[in-house]
């Protein structure tokens, strides 16, 4: 707001500039020695030299910008074809965001309990951490088969994949902030002989606010990662996941990129959603 | 009186009020688990209505005193009554309003939003919260910033905020410790000014944290001289300067005296060595 329009966009479009110009000469170093083997073969392309059609590969080595271009737009019409972006973006971000409010809910209860109850800190805490050292890829076709058996399927599973991976710094990151009030604010709460509860309600939980968003963005990349690797490693029938092991089933080398590009977009959208709420719920910080 | 012949363990003096002592303290020692004597048997009365200033260096236990009376903490041995009760028992029938060092405000409530902060806690009717809170920053002169955050004020505001807070719910004693120790010295000087006015205006029994000599001397109506290692009373100081004070008081001779009657008491209780 105290920045003009120009002043918020330009250092984004220098660094996509000084991408460009990185990239650009990475194309066409990666991809000549390509070009130049199948023009030899006498493959037909809508290039003459093997410069221009560094460009122009069917399965480049580096996909060049026109090609990326292409993907996109191919895969964004009909959106809500089977095999478009914006369909299948939308059921990884449904599942995203349902494991991120499934990993609020659950870290929100693991960190009031680790902050009221030293027992509970002790003997659960190395548990919540080993979760996170099972690899996930492991993890999720065996959370999904047992969920299954169940008659959870579909996007449910992979929203609990997100969430099992997105509580824990939730869970670090609020009990920090419920734990962040000083002692002089307790023991003022202690004059007023205000109860547990309204210690809770009126100075942890506000004070831990801000702990909660940066802790929300870490979580919200990690339930990102989270969903497209549970639609990745099970069986899927939408999501951006899907799309990317059907991608590199089919090696095709511009799909597997433009898929990259989605999944960095919609990680930018949600966390810029999450900064937004944050803007809304803690309007006191400058 | 000669300096001699003060007693070291002091009863109030009466003459302000005739009233029993709001505030009684008889023989309190504090010890701390690893062995620290932070108050060794002090014993104080303090009437209804009087400001009365605790004074010494770190470590004298002054303000583990007044933590004592406000039951942040339990003595070793001795008793304290605060009109009859117990700290515990004053302290659940909200009888103080306690202002840190810190300001201490809640960086996610307005200025407003921090005084009606005890108010909620009491579970004070919302109609009675506002007309509550509206009123004391009156007191201290902020209602054009009963909207601001607390980070918008400077820290001479944000302690007046916090003394607003401490009044709100109309207790009768009002502790305060170093409330003016972060400030600078004129902020200091207009802060202790208003705090006379505050006094004299609500009524309050005031029991005041300071390492401040002109600070004591220009605001109590008695200091209680503390020294450390072990902490202890080592002498109770009335300070006879006629009410109301104003920034010439500190210019008479008689404040002098007073500072310098202060400063010597601390020099005999060793108040002057190096603090370790």
């Amino acid at each position: 707001m105290r920045h003009s329009r120009l002043a918020a966009w330009g250092p984004l479009l220098v660094v996509a500039a000084v991408a460009m110009a990185i990239y650009l000469p990475l194309v066409v170093v990666a991809n000549y020695p390509l070009a130049a083997r199948t023009l030899a073969r006498g493959a037909t392309l809508p290039c003459d030299s093997a410069l221009a059609c560094t460009f122009f590969l069917r399965n480049p080595v580096l996909p060049a910008p026109n090609q990326l271009l292409g993907g996109i737009l191919a895969l964004s019409w009909p959106p809500g074809a089977p095999y478009a972006l914006p369909l299948n973006a939308w059921w990884t971000a449904i599942e995203t965001v349902v494991g991120l409010s499934l990993a609020a809910t659950v870290g929100f209860l693991f960190a009031v309990l680790l902050v009221l109850s030293r027992a509970f800190q002790l003997s659960v805490l190395p548990w919540i951490v080993a979760s996170q050292t099972v690899p996930i890829v492991a993890l999720a076709p065996m959370l999904v088969v047992l969920l299954g058996r169940y008659g959870v399927q579909g996007w449910l599973p992979k929203a609990i994949i997100a969430a099992y991976i997105a509580f824990f710094p939730i869970t670090i990151g609020l009990a920090k902030g419920l734990q962040s009030p000083d002692r002089l604010a307790l023991d003022l709460m202690k004059t007023w002989n205000a109860t547990t509860f309204q210690v809770f309600m009126r100075l942890r939980i506000p004070a831990s606010l801000p702990f909660l968003f940066t802790a929300l963005k870490v979580s919200t990349a990690a339930a990102l990662i989270g969903a497209i690797v549970g639609e990745m490693s099970t069986i899927s029938f939408a999501g951006l996941g899907k799309m990317l092991s059907e991608n590199a089933r089919a090696s095709d080398v511009v799909g597997t990129w433009v898929l990259m590009l989605a999944c960095a977009l919609l990680g930018i959208l949600l966390i810029a959603v999450v900064d937004l709420v944050e803007r809304l719920v803690t309007p006191w910080r400058r | 009186m000669t300096l001699a012949d003060t007693p070291a363990v002091a009863s109030a003096p009466r003459e302000r009020t005739g009233d029993p002592a709001l505030v009684s303290v008889r023989a309190v020692s504090m010890v701390y688990a690893d062995g620290t004597v932070a108050l060794e048997n002090a014993t104080l009365d303090v009437g209804a209505g009087e400001f009365v200033s605790l004074i010494g260096p770190s470590g004298c236990g002054k303000t583990t005193l007044l933590r004592l009376l406000a039951d942040l903490a339990e003595p070793t041995s001795g008793t304290i009554a605060i009109a009859g009760r117990s700290p515990a028992e004053a302290r659940r029938a909200r009888a103080y309003g306690y202002v840190f060092q810190a300001p201490t405000l809640m960086d996610w409530r307005t200025v407003r939003g921090n005084v009606l902060l005890p108010l909620e806690v009491m579970g004070f009717p919302k109609a009675e919260r506002e007309e509550r809170a509206r009123r004391m920053l009156a007191l201290v002169g902020l209602e054009r910033f009963a909207d601001h955050y607390p980070w918008q004020l400077s820290g001479g505001m944000q302690q007046r905020v916090s003394i607003a807070r401490a009044l709100a719910f109309d207790p009768q004693l009002l502790f305060m410790d170093e409330p003016f120790g972060a400030l600078d010295e004129i902020t200091r000087e207009n802060l202790n000014l208003e705090l006379l006015r505050l006094w004299r205006e609500t009524g309050k029994t005031v029991i005041f944290v300071t390492h401040s000599i002109p600070e004591a001397v220009f605001l109590s109506t008695r200091i209680v001289v503390m020294t450390p290692r072990p902490g202890k009373i080592e002498t109770v100081i009335p300070v006879d300067l006629p009410q109301p004070r104003s920034f010439e008081t500190r210019e008479t001779r008689r404040f002098f005296e007073l500072a310098t009657e202060v400063r010597e008491a601390l020099r005999r209780g060793h108040g002057f060595e190096v603090e370790d």
